[in-house]
């Protein structure tokens, strides 16, 4: 489902955020990202979502070779994903329907669809009763919650989601990553960066290490490689533990 | 796709909110509009007196004061035997001054008039080709006894002299107030834009189309545009009505259009130009934020 072959990456300033990375993440895949700050992991979803696009290499979604992209069908190919932000990046003035909805609007899906649509995603992350609550008025891992429907209302394929965790208590973060899990099991594939080995830890998923812009390590063990830790007895083997769903 | 009415109503929205600036826009492409607008139905009024005097091809030959009606009457002959004379008429003293008296249409300034001066016999006279006109004057002028030659076709070469004098003068405002309308609705859209931008990084995040993106915006250019246009049509309107009447007080001669004969046209004008300017305008903003992506829409 997504390829990285050989690819490279320098901003224009100059800086080597990305060097020869290879990677697969495959169909129903949950991987965690885990990487030292500025090790280049957002620099990593960036290549996937065409925000950036890789100085050399090759990047595959979906069959779509994307530095051949046409820049007018790049939002096709983001239809494909749904993007969870560490701001949650929720719109102040509207409500949460009308925050989820505004992701439906945006693609042109009729009002129809919409008002049952969302009500639905809503329940799936247990909000449907603060519908008519404004951004303002929700606890962060609720905000969190609202932006992870958004991303999930226009049904995509893969859920990319950078420090969804950052902003919110431990206890949230662990129901959000159970959320992805949920969603995961449904046959979603999940990109998750995260800082937060504990919960890596806990849920045993894959696990790709970047470091200085490098893969240092591709399996769930890995993490404690890098924490410098020798505690793998809660860290099954992967590939093992890896759920791959089918639709 | 989203309807019409939906997207006018996105423009106006983004009008509102953003009204000062919108204000100012407007302003200029109205007095853009109005100077486009007053400049063209003059030269417009121009060319239709310049028309109707040219058509008449009636060349005024004055005799002088000290030579009697009858010797008047045998230089108009002379004339006539000239090559390029197609006619002439024989007008006396009095037959001129009552032509005149129609021509300005006013008892007062007539009666103030005749105290002065009177008019000399004049001889009327219709030349057989126009393009010879110079040659033929000379020749008139030539003849003993003629004082002076006043012709129509010269007051329509002198209107329009004037006429392209105001083209070229509006001409080169308007072209000028055009770019400055440009920019202004640019900067406009770019201010809403940035304004919105934190929905257009969010739009752009779960792929919405550039297209989808960028109507809202470019109507409100659009809507900016429509609504100069009626104030300028308005404007035009009565503009038009004070300047033409103050004219036609000086030079009565000057026959002008009636302005709800040609309103329609000016507003049709008017909202075409306005909507594409409108339209670049908004376009040279929109260009330059669509090509952007993710955190650098925000200026993270
Ligand atoms: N737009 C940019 N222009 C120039 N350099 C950039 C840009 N974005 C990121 N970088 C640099 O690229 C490197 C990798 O950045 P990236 O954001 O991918 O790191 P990260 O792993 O996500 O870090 P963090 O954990 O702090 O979010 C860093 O050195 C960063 O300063
Ligand atoms: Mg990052």
């Amino acid at each position: 489902m997504i390829d990285f072959k050989n690819v490279s990456k320098t901003y224009p300033n100059g800086t080597h955020a990305l060097y020869n990375v290879s990677l697969s993440i495959d169909k129903g895949e949950f991987v965690f990202i885990v990487g030292a700050s500025g090790a280049g992991k957002s620099t990593f979803l960036k290549l996937i979502m065409h925000e950036e696009s890789p100085t050399s290499g090759e990047i595959v979604i979906n069959g779509t070779e994307t530095t051949r992209l046409r820049r007018s069908k790049v939002p096709y190919l983001r239809r494909h994903m749904g993007i969870v932000f560490q701001d949650f990046r929720l719109i102040e003035k509207m409500n949460v329907f009308d925050n989820v909805a505004f992701a439906m609007r945006a693609v042109g899906k009729p009002y129809s669809v919409i008002k049952s649509r969302v009500p639905y995603v809503l329940e799936l992350v247990g909000l449907k009763d603060k519908m008519k609550n404004k951004p303002s008025e929700l606890s962060g891992g609720e905000q969190q919650r609202v932006s992870l429907a958004r991303a999930l209302v226009n049904n995509p394929e893969i859920i990319i989601a950078d420090e969804p965790t950052g902003n919110v208590d431990p206890e949230m973060s662990h129901e959000i990553i159970e959320l992805l899990t949920e969603i995961n099991a449904k046959g979603t594939t999940i990109i998750v960066v995260t800082h937060e080995h504990e919960l890596v830890r806990e849920f045993g998923k894959r696990v790709v290490v970047i470091d200085h812009g490098r893969v240092k390590s591709d399996a769930s063990k890995a993490v404690d490689d890098y924490l410098g830790e020798a505690d793998y007895a809660d860290i099954p083997d992967y590939p093992d533990n890896v759920e791959v769903i089918p639709d | 796709m989203r309807g019409f009415g939906y997207l006018t109503k996105e423009g106006l929205k983004n009008v509102w909110s953003n009204r000062i600036m919108s204000i100012a826009s407007i302003c200029v492409l109205v007095s853009c509009l109005i100077l486009t607008g007053i400049a063209s139905l003059f030269s417009i009024n121009i060319g239709k007196v310049v028309d109707s005097v040219g058509k008449t091809n009636e060349t005024s030959v004055y005799i002088k004061k000290d030579y009697s009606q009858l010797e008047a009457v045998y230089i108009g002959k002379e004339i006539e035997r000239l090559d390029n004379v197609e006619s002439t008429t024989f007008l006396t003293k009095e037959e001129a001054m009552e032509q005149f008296k129609d021509l300005i249409n006013d008892d007062a300034l007539f009666a103030e008039m005749q105290g002065r001066d009177p008019l000399p016999d004049t001889v009327v006279v219709v030349m057989k080709d126009l393009s010879l006109y110079d040659q033929t004057v000379a020749q008139i002028k030539k003849i003993e006894g003629v004082d002076d030659i006043n012709s129509h076709t010269e007051l329509a070469k002198t209107l329009t002299d004037i006429s392209n004098l105001v083209n070229a003068i509006s001409f080169g405002i308007t072209l000028a107030l055009t770019i400055v309308s440009i920019f202004i609705i640019a900067n406009t859209i770019r201010v809403t834009m940035y304004s919105r931008r934190f929905e257009i990084s969010i739009m752009k995040s779960v792929g919405a189309t550039n297209s989808f993106v960028r109507w809202p915006f470019l109507m409100e250019g659009m809507v900016i545009g429509f609504i100069s246009s009626i104030l300028a049509t308005c404007g035009v309107g009565l503009l038009y009505e004070v300047i033409m009447t103050a004219i036609q007080q000086m030079l009565p001669i000057f026959v002008t259009i009636p302005i709800m004969d040609v309103i329609w046209y000016v507003a049709a004008a008017f909202a075409v130009s306005g909507v594409v300017i409108g339209f670049f305008g908004s376009l040279i903003s929109i260009r330059k934020y669509l090509k952007m992506e993710g955190n650098e829409i925000l200026g993270w």
